[in-house]
């Protein structure tokens, strides 16, 4: 029960972490995306606002964020309204999901690191998986406004009123940098403040003698070239989650365009990949996420810390 | 022939060499892990979990091309 909450406070946090940085983004965004949508066809690259209430911009993926989050809560909280010991329905399903996710991340993490850290990966692949599959509920994307021409003809609306929450670089970045927070946070308990800059700089290996002291500056530039790709980490997950929803969405919308007469048909084949795609970038985002805290919380030398079924592949890096 | 159509090619074409790149990468990814589960299916999940993670970096690249490369 407790990790329960635990993980509803999590869905909670990155629900309502974009709020910031889309409002933020849309100042510079959203004039290129009205000139670009003007010319081209197809999905806009940024979200478009909704609403404005003062500074705080509403956009149409936040919409379909906040519904899913508060979905999932609510689903959730009914579903554990009275817990029976056998459990049954609604019950079962979250249940399995969590269940089946905890066996996963303690596959991979060992049992240890993936019962501190469960609350966030179960959150992230939970939210993902379900904002992705939302973003293809047909009407998404679909439904909106635009603006007459001069002879008073619709050709196309401007403004969807829901888009695919991951075809946002705000969601998709907000997430990747909550988790560099949280893997911050993570690698300073496990190792402490010497022993995270030792485990990024410091000479692995046992060499003794003056090989020691070349290893020492072998692993100082080795250090420096891990601390620029640790820095790349954020852009990249949230480019390649954003890249791939915002590429399914627009994939579909040119499918359903390309033969006339067929728009009915054709994307539906597409549709199946974008349920798969959306699966396993969900899967995609919660393993590497999943991976980076563990390179960075294994120790090399104590050896006695090891979880029982240790994973002796993963801890050499 | 093959000079002058090179030279008369015009576009995204870092693109279009990142995403045949990912794309060769990606089905090599694949194949291996057949392979891999065909001789030890009892490790499916572990080599499900490489895979998936070599894939996402390989496509990664494609990525990188459409948005950060201009």
């Amino acid at each position: 029960m407790r990790t329960f909450l635990l993980f509803l406070v999590g869905v909670l946090g990155i629900a309502f972490a974009p709020l910031a940085f889309a409002a933020e983004g849309h100042a510079v965004a959203a004039p290129a995306g009205h000139a670009e949508h003007a010319e081209k066809e197809g999905i806009p690259l940024y979200a478009a606002p909704v609403a404005k209430f003062g500074p705080l911009v509403l956009t149409n993926s936040m919409v379909i964020t906040w519904a899913v989050a508060i979905l999932l809560i609510i689903g959730a909280q009914l579903a554990m309204r009275n817990v029976r010991m056998v459990p049954q329905g609604a019950q079962n399903f979250w249940e399995w999901l969590v269940e089946g996710l905890d066996d996963f991340l303690g596959g991979i993490m060992g049992a240890d690191l993936a019962r501190k850290t469960f609350w966030f990966f179960a959150t992230l692949f939970i939210l993902v998986l379900a904002t992705n599959w939302a973003g293809l509920i047909p009407g998404v994307g679909s439904i909106g406004w635009g603006h007459p021409d001069e002879n008073g003809h619709f050709h196309h609306f401007t403004t969807s009123l829901l888009r695919g929450a991951n075809a946002d670089l705000n969601m998709t970045l907000a997430m990747s940098l909550v988790f560099f927070a949280c893997w911050i946070v993570w690698a300073l308990q496990a190792n402490g403040p010497g022993g995270f800059v030792m485990h990024i700089f410091g000479p692995k290996g046992d060499t003794t003698g003056i090989m020691k002291w070349g290893m020492i500056v072998v692993f100082l530039a080795v250090g420096v070239l891990e601390v620029v790709s640790i820095a790349f980490r954020p852009v990249s997950l949230s480019f390649r989650l954003y890249g791939n929803i915002f590429a399914g969405e627009n994939m579909l919308e040119t499918m359903a365009t390309l033969v006339p007469g067929f728009g009915w048909l054709i994307p539906i084949p597409f549709y199946f990949m974008e349920l798969l795609v959306g699966m396993v970038q969900a899967l995609v985002f919660m393993l590497l996420t999943a991976v980076f805290t563990l390179l960075i919380c294994s120790h090399d030398e104590e050896h006695a810390h090891e979880p029982a079924h240790g994973h002796a592949g993963e801890h050499k890096h | 022939m093959l000079i002058p159509m090179l030279a008369e090619l015009t576009g995204n074409v870092h693109v279009a060499a990142a995403a045949a790149g990912a794309a060769i990468g990606v089905g090599m990814i694949g194949m291996r892990a057949s392979e891999a589960v065909g001789r030890n299916p009892g490790a499916a999940t572990k080599i499900l979990v490489q895979a998936i993670l070599s894939t996402a970096f390989a496509e990664g690249i494609v990525f990188f091309a459409i948005f950060l490369v201009k």
